[in-house]
């Protein structure tokens, strides 16, 4: 039977320096536009355009919409989506009003 | 029908379209630059990294009472080594480090998105933020150690830490048998992120 962590487990036991998926000092996104939605979200907290706490709970919301409506082990699953859904609404609900005011 | 037959066929692409509008949008109004994101990327490769994580570690493992810091007093830990606690309410303002004993193994997750200590840590790996790991973690921890290749010894207790707004977890590791008489500088390149999420335990230099 496979498990869900086996790949992790393999390359340790193979004694691979760098352990997947992150080794240190370089990043890993799946997709360019992941990185782009990641770093987009951490840059409009940083600068105070939305707290990030309203973006955290944005993020929890589009989770567990997920999960209320696939398998845990479901292969569709995609982390960045979801994210990208709660940057969406975070900016729809924060950070649009303001730019249509300016 | 199987779940893959549930999502259009131009899924990435579309993923990729919605960014770019909305990075465009961001730009034309002049709320970022086309910059901004590399700036913050270069930030992540750069300075927040597990390279700090495995810092406060070896000195941990070296000093008693720096170790007595960093798991009371966590920040001010991060503070004295020089190393970045993050932009305030994003990044890990309220990051705590627990220590593993004989006694207790720790176990950091997340069960309800991916909170993760980014400063000492950098970002989380994509298991982390699977919904299986999140569940499971919390369910059924050891278990899920031994698929990482982990036998935690059935006498020692296992204890999670479910990050949250409040609080971003990471582990101290036990200094390995065998690395005495090491500087801080080798001790800090046996802490992998994994001893730091609780996934592994350090070890020794392999020979």
């Amino acid at each position: 039977m496979q498990t869900s962590f086996e790949h992790f487990a393999v390359a340790s036991m193979m004694g691979q320096p760098d352990t997947p998926p992150r080794a240190n000092g370089s990043l890993c996104f799946h997709q360019p536009w992941e990185r782009q939605a990641f770093g987009l979200a951490v840059a409009l907290a940083r600068e105070g355009h939305f707290e990030w706490e309203d973006f955290r709970q944005a993020l929890i919301t589009e989770i567990a919409a997920w999960e209320a409506t696939h398998a845990r082990d479901d292969p569709g699953w995609d982390y960045y989506e979801c994210w990208l859904t709660a940057l969406e609404c975070v900016m729809q609900a924060h950070v649009i009003p303001s730019l249509t005011e300016a | 029908m199987t779940d893959r037959f549930a999502y259009p066929p131009d899924r990435e692409a579309r993923n990729a379209a919605r960014v770019r509008a909305l990075e465009a949008l961001l730009i034309a109004k002049g709320v970022i630059t086309n910059q901004t994101v590399d700036k913050v990327m270069q930030t992540f490769a750069t300075e927040m990294g597990p390279f700090n994580g495995a810092k406060l570690v070896a000195r941990a493992w070296t000093d008693d009472a720096f170790k007595a810091l960093l798991v009371t007093d966590t920040m001010a830990a991060v503070a004295q080594l020089g190393l970045p606690t993050g932009a305030a309410g994003a990044e890990g303002e309220h990051m705590r480090a627990v220590a593993n004993t004989p006694q207790v193994h720790n176990l950091i997750i997340c069960t309800l998105c991916s909170c993760y200590p980014w400063p000492v840590l950098g970002l989380p790996p994509y298991w982390y933020k699977d919904p299986s790991f999140r569940a499971r973690a919390a369910r059924e921890p050891r278990a899920v150690l031994k698929e990482f290749g982990l036998d935690v010894d059935p006498a020692k207790e296992i204890r999670t830490w479910d990050s949250s707004a409040q609080i971003r977890w990471f582990v101290v590791p036990e200094r390995p048998d065998g690395s005495q008489g090491l500087s801080e500088d080798e001790l800090a390149e046996l802490v992998t992120p994994e001893a730091m999420m609780g996934v592994a335990v350090a070890l020794p230099k392999a020979a």
